[in-house]
């Protein structure tokens, strides 16, 4: 199944010069519309943002290509490479821009976006002569056509190949390297993304600047077959064809684009009969296939099973970051609105500890676990983790230094393997760059090595490697609390902040994370965790440290705390005659 | 100046088709939680039917526009059943509908440009003009700026005193809680969007002697919807109905110094910056 993929590129390879003239000008859109819709695809599929105007990437390299041939005389075909650039740099813009937005008004602004191109184009008269368009020659190479015998479009044709396939290879290993997981992260769940320390904006920019200089390469081209630059090329049927191909075609595999671009360079040519009524009966098609198969043309295909993985044969033991001694949270106060959800609060956490916050419900346990995380900024107070002032940091920047995170509520990428979602949570160990991830060599593989080695580590530590292959939404609900700790054990943080752990397991599995953190303490890992679950947290914890109505009530051991006549009076009630035992079954 | 002030009356008017489109899109989104890419075909389905039932039928131009609405609430209904409601309803429906509505309105238009071809249709409206001082309206603008008025008040009446009006703001600040209280909140929406098409209809009646028909006009008008909404909040009535007659004005002004590429080019910057400074709009609030 491996090298079905790459026969068919070599096969199509060879058989392009035997093809007729107007069979290889078909071939030659459809490569080009495969690259355009694997370039939507990259916004769409990698990221979930969907993209209305991606004809302006696809202009802009169009434009560009043509233009710096048709005004210094450069050889075409140097200039495509050239024109790639407008189109990274408009793309990583328009990934700044896309850290704002999301949703339907990033859909608005990329569709104003390719508008805006389209009328400076057609009103530019003096550069892009306007509606009347540029004419560019034919970039015809006699010396390679006079050494290979085959003529200009036989040549057009295979370099569309190559390029397509080249494409492609680049996606798939970007796709299959921690960029994709960090794209994958902050699609599916952007603050699971963010408390492993994914910074959003490198991904999102690199994401989208990859997929306009893609478009734009399938710009440049296109030229050599329309031979004209019109306005057209920024034109809204554009971006709507490589959206289009991209879901229809299938939006969760690499494959699934080119598909759709074939299918959308040769239906046309079948459906000459309805000729004016073809984008509108496209457009049905689309509307059928968002409705009966979101997934697109491409799940009709067997898909390739995941790769099931093994042990790695160097095994790790977890181990936490070496970090300053303590974690310590000075009068934070944060508000929303009237409600003070945290007032005054201060505490340390001290290495080596576990600590716990405990208090009612809405006593501002998980508010002061965002804040110290940085998922929330404080009004006022500090947190410092040794000289460095953790609460000016986002959340990302937190992780970084090793404060990290779980959430109240399961947080973990469903669609994904328990083995992949764990990876994820290797993101920190060591850098990586894009060229890094698609050249792959020995030092990116022993890298990639060592972050296996670690998520493989951090998995058999919860106790999960038998389900290292299992969707992580197939897991019972108790393996996916254990997965969620996994997940931020990968990141190695040397202060470990878990909001509830515990929150919904019965008996025996409180049990067993009991131990497991009693465990992760011998190991030298600082927690601090907010749990309900009184009678886990009294044996488990060194110290506790009680909230009341986002107030201090008391700090200290958990005998001292459970006889602290103020925080029985929290839990119960009044009552005159305080009892001794109250506290721990509450 | 008197040029300036003749411009500011010709853009009210404008403006007033601006804000009507705008309104649909804007209610739809306070009330469903999507965004109806398909809103701009409305208003050019609404121009089309007026245009053909004035030109094939030789029927008087006001019963044209009343025939407009009903159709265009019509096409509305069956895109909400086909489009958006059960669309809507799946997980990530929000962006989903996006793409389908997008769908739809291809339909929408591919349909009428291959049926009525991309040349422009003229029809006349009201006839005769009426002097403001210096400034001298075509009756046409203004009935066109009185019905817009009218329309926006019966909705604010229909917002406000109806148990239809009551139900949809219900349902516009939580779909849970307007389920609690026994609301059928899947017939509201419907409504709603119904309502939208036929306002956005309406709207499109009303522009087809001032500007003329074409079958690509819905895409203009979508745009330009999204710059009224999003610079207006989405969700936001108020925000729609300040910011559409803005937005009509500033382009008629813009018009005695620019060409109109130029203008356009200037509004969607505007869009643009809006969106990247303040993407929240300058009307937060969502609809009440």
């Amino acid at each position: 199944m491996k090298f079905v993929i790459p026969a068919v590129f070599v096969a199509a390879l060879v058989a392009a010069p035997f093809l007729p003239t107007y069979y290889q000008g078909l071939a030659i859109y459809a490569c080009i519309l495969a690259i355009f819709a694997t370039s939507a695809n990259i916004s769409l599929g990698q990221l979930g943002l969907i993209s209305f105007g991606h004809a302006a990437f696809f202009g802009l390299g169009a434009y560009a290509a043509g233009l710096l041939n048709f005004y210094t005389g450069m050889n075409y075909w140097l200039a495509v490479p050239l024109a790639i650039l407008p189109g990274v740099a408009l793309g990583a813009l328009v990934g700044l821009a896309s850290l704002r937005l999301s949703g339907a008004y990033f859909a608005i602004a990329t569709l104003v976006t390719s508008e805006i191109l389209r009328l400076v184009a057609l009103n530019w008269v003096s550069f892009t002569r306007g509606p009347m368009g540029v004419v560019v020659h034919r970039p015809r190479e006699k010396w390679l056509e006079a050494l290979t015998g085959r003529d200009f479009g036989d040549l057009y044709l295979m370099l569309c190949i190559l390029v397509l396939a080249l494409v492609l290879f680049v996606v798939s290993r970007v796709n299959r390297s921690l960029i994709g997981r960090a794209w994958v992260a902050l699609r599916d769940q952007p603050k699971l993304a963010e408390s492993v320390g994914i910074w959003p904006l490198r991904y999102k920019v690199i994401a989208i600047a990859m997929s306009g200089g893609i478009a734009a390469l399938a710009g440049g081209l296109f030229v050599p077959r329309v031979l004209v630059l019109s306005p057209d090329l920024f034109s809204g049927t554009l971006s709507a064809t490589a959206l289009l191909a991209a879901i229809l075609g299938g939006r969760g595999a690499v494959m699934g684009p080119v598909l759709g671009g074939i299918v959308f360079a040769v239906a046309p040519e079948l459906l000459r009969v309805v000729d004016e009524y073809r984008l509108a009966i496209f457009a049905l098609l689309l509307l059928v296939v968002v409705r009966v198969r979101p997934d697109g043309l491409i799940s009709l295909f067997p898909r390739r099973k995941t790769v099931h993985v093994r042990p790695p044969s160097a095994l790790v033991e977890i181990t936490p970051r070496q970090l300053p001694a303590t974690l310590s949270i000075e009068h934070l106060s944060r508000h929303f609105g009237g409600l003070k959800a945290v007032e005054d609060v201060s505490f340390e956490v001290r290495r080596g500890e576990i600590l716990g916050l405990i208090g009612p419900n809405g006593a501002g346990k998980t508010t002061c676990l965002s804040l110290i995380s940085a998922f929330l900024s404080p009004n006022s107070g500090v947190v410092r983790l040794g000289q460095l002032t953790l609460s000016t940091l986002s959340s990302h920047q937190a992780a970084q230094q090793g404060v990290v995170r779980t959430f109240q509520h399961t947080t973990v990428c469903m669609d994904l393997s328990v083995y992949e979602n764990v990876l994820i949570g290797t993101h920190l160990l060591l850098p990586e760059t894009t060229a890094a991830a698609v050249l792959r060599l020995p030092a990116y593989q022993q890298r990639e090595c060592k972050r296996q080695a670690l998520a493989w580590a951090a998995i058999c530590f919860v106790g999960l490697e038998e389900r290292a292959n299992e969707l992580a939404g197939s897991l019972a609900y108790g393996e996916q609390r254990m997965l969620s700790i996994a997940v931020a054990l990968a990141t190695r943080p040397g202060f470990l902040l878990l909001d509830e752990p515990a929150a919904g397991l019965n008996h025996t599995e409180a049990l067993v994370l009991a131990r497991l953190l009693t465990g992760l303490r011998e190991k030298g890992f600082t927690i601090a965790i907010v749990d309900h679950n009184l009678r886990m947290m009294m044996k488990l914890c060194d110290r506790i440290v009680v909230l009341h109505h986002g107030r201090m009530l008391a700090e200290g051991d958990p005998v001292t705390v459970r006889n602290t006549p103020a925080v029985i009076e929290a839990y119960l009630g009044t009552s005159d005659e305080p009892e001794k035992q109250g506290a721990t079954d509450a | 100046m008197e040029l300036l002030l003749q411009q500011i009356a010709n853009g009210l008017s404008l403006g007033m088709a601006y804000a009507l489109v705008a309104l649909g899109l804007t209610l739809v989104f306070g009330v469903l939680h999507v965004v109806n890419f398909a809103h701009g075909e409305f208003y050019m389905l609404g121009a089309l039917v007026t245009v053909l039932v004035v030109k094939s039928l030789g029927l008087p131009y006001i019963v044209a526009l009343l025939i407009a609405i009903v159709l265009v609430s019509a096409v509305a209904w069956v895109m909400d059943i086909v489009a958006v409601s059960p669309v809507a309803r799946k997980p990530g429906g929000d962006q989903i509908v996006l793409v389908s509505t997008y769908a739809a309105g291809l339909i929408i238009v591919e349909t009428v440009l291959a049926a009525i071809g991309p040349t422009p249709i003229a029809v006349s409206g009201f006839s005769g003009i009426v002097h403001f001082g210096s400034v001298v309206l075509t009756m046409h603008r203004v009935f066109m700026f009185a019905a817009g008025i009218v329309m926006i008040c019966g909705l604010y009446m229909l917002f406000t005193r109806t148990n239809f009006g009551r139900s949809l703001r219900a349902v516009a600040q939580s779909d849970y809680a307007a389920k609690v209280v026994g609301i059928d909140v899947e017939r509201i929406k419907t409504l709603t969007f119904v309502l939208a098409g036929g306002i956005a209809g309406l709207a499109g009646g009303l522009i087809a002697p001032i500007i003329t028909f074409n079958a690509t006009m819905g895409l203009h008008a979508g745009i330009h919807a999204f710059v009224v909404v999003v610079i207006g909040s989405m969700g936001s009535i108020p925000g729609a109905v300040v910011c559409g007659l803005s937005l009509g004005m500033i382009e008629s002004v813009l018009s005695i110094f620019l060409g109109q590429h130029v203008a356009a080019t200037l509004i969607y910057s505007l869009l643009l910056v809006t969106l990247f400074v303040r993407p929240q709009g300058l009307f937060q609030g969502a609809l009440r």
